[in-house]
């Protein structure tokens, strides 16, 4: 009776990992254009979120996409609210302490946005001055490591944008992307802001960020990327986000 | 009264009216008050890894949200006096302007008024973040401590004015030496609840990146992990100065009671 039992447990669960798509749920801190955001149609749309839907496809599972605020993010998946975060983590040595990383998606670098006015080439050059960043993201440590620049923490990047806009700080540090979307795309941030300097903090990757020891969704997600990599989808997507830029 | 007790309130030794809420060595606020302590205590002793560090990462935090208190409670009073007398005034038109202001801004939740205050005035004004925080508590509390004020000089009875205007007080007068002195004892138990309010309110103000207390732990629980311990010590903080507050009040109130 009870081998029968669990034959069919096991039926069940090899089967539901092949034939029937398994779900995996994403968390989303949808404020960061290009990467990820929430478009008109209160959709989550960008560039992490078309990548997580063309690995999924190849990995056959169905991705959902869950929006959650990124001060909280990773408490959230220790806690196991969602399988993973799609919401353009940087990989790093601290990080991986606390989550696993999928292969990296994406490389990035920090920009600093100042205003068109302004002449600082580095963030070296903003000694004295306030400097935001999105609270808990690599740019904000990027700024807080370099004495002298007052680094201030915001809830989200477009509120920092916000400040910058409105002259009460002197620059943004944030991720590479969201600094020119921000700085050359937005209408009515780019005419008074620019790209001051584009901070290398070595080789910085976006990953996927899944719960330590969660293998078996680390491994799906691992298999998609690698075939959309393999079969030129990333290059599609880029476009799509970047233009030719 | 008599002499006897007119003697005993001299003695310095406690006061001579025992009040019901004190009842001996047990009460909730020690308990409180000797758990929290313990428990930050045996936390620092025993896991110093997270938690001393997150103890002298936030002193500045705290400084920050006492800061933007006292100075909020300092100016919500003055609205709040100018709202509640505006409230009882005769003068139509002040009245109304007064119960306009209280009726909008109790409609409107603190969170949202930081917010409109600091990024959607922010297209005509720049006010800076301190000052934005300030301001809107000031804007919000006012409105309710304007209410207290109200209530509080309502409560007293008629005949005081009438006796003060027949030994010939003017209004102002009046108001100033014989009623607001006399509803400050009534006032002062419901301004104490609006002063622990606001102080747990400033906790909002960190949306605007103000680096109170909560805003100081939210950057050191991203940096670290330590989500769990953070706030378990961020709650604790809080805990404390709200209960150092309460104190506050409520001797504030034992020095007020009249002695019968």
């Amino acid at each position: 009776m009870f081998k029968k039992f669990f034959m069919l447990m096991a039926f069940c669960l090899i089967f539901s990992q092949t034939a029937l798509a398994r779900t995996i749920v994403f968390a989303v801190d949808a404020t960061w254009p290009p990467m990820e955001f929430v478009n008109e149609d209160k959709e989550i749309v960008g560039y992490s979120i078309d990548y997580m839907k063309a690995a999924a496809k190849e990995a056959g599972f169905t991705p959902v996409f869950k929006n959650t605020a990124w001060d909280g993010i990773f408490a959230g998946l220790a806690g196991g609210n969602y399988d993973a975060i799609c919401s353009s983590v940087s990989i790093t040595p601290e990080r991986k302490k606390a989550m696993d990383f999928s292969e990296p998606y994406f490389k990035v670098s920090q920009g600093l946005v100042v205003p068109k006015e302004s002449k600082a080439k580095s963030l070296e050059d903003m000694k004295g001055k306030v400097v935001g960043a999105q609270i808990g993201t690599t740019g904000y440590f990027a700024v807080k490591k370099v004495p002298g620049v007052v680094a201030k923490s915001y809830d989200e990047i477009g509120l920092a944008m916000q400040d910058l806009l409105n002259g009460r700080i002197d620059g943004v540090v944030c991720d590479d992307p969201v600094a020119a979307q921000y700085a050359l795309r937005e209408p009515k941030f780019s005419e008074k802001l620019k790209i001051g300097a584009i901070i290398d903090s070595g080789d910085e990757y976006y990953g996927i960020a899944v719960k330590k020891g969660n293998k078996e969704v680390l491994d799906l997600i691992n298999k998609g990327i690698r075939a959309v990599k393999a079969k030129g989808i990333e290059k599609q997507i880029k476009e799509k986000w970047f233009g030719s830029n | 009264m008599n002499r006897d007790k007119e003697i005993k309130i001299d003695v310095t030794d406690g006061a001579a009216i025992p009040s019901p809420k004190d009842k001996g060595l047990v009460t909730a606020w020690r308990i409180t008050l000797i758990g929290a302590l313990l428990t930050i205590i045996l936390l620092v002793a025993f896991k110093p890894d997270p938690y001393l560090r997150i103890l002298k990462f936030v002193p500045d935090g705290i400084l920050v949200t006492f800061e933007v208190t006292f100075l909020s409670i300092a100016l919500s009073l003055i609205v709040g006096l100018l709202t509640g007398l505006g409230r009882i005034a005769r003068n139509r038109f002040v009245n109304l302007i007064a119960s306009i202001y209280v009726e909008v801004i109790r409609g409107i939740p603190l969170l949202v008024q930081l917010f409109y205050i600091y990024y959607a005035l922010g297209s005509f004004v720049q006010v800076p973040p301190f000052l934005a925080a300030v301001l809107a508590m000031t804007i919000c509390y006012g409105a309710y401590m304007g209410e207290v004020f109200r209530a509080g000089i309502e409560s007293i009875d008629h005949g005081q004015t009438e006796a003060a205007r027949s030994l010939g007080f003017n209004r102002t007068q009046t108001m100033f030496y014989v009623i607001i002195p006399q509803a400050m004892r009534t006032i002062l138990p419901p301004v104490g609840n609006e002063f622990i309010a606001l102080l747990k309110d400033t906790s909002l103000v960190s949306i605007l990146a103000v680096a109170d207390l909560l805003r100081r732990g939210r950057e050191f629980a991203t940096e670290t992990f330590a989500y769990f311990e953070t706030y378990t010590m961020i709650a604790l903080i809080y805990l404390l100065i709200t209960l150092i507050l309460s104190k506050m009040v409520s001797i504030m109130e034992e020095k007020m009671k009249p002695y019968e």
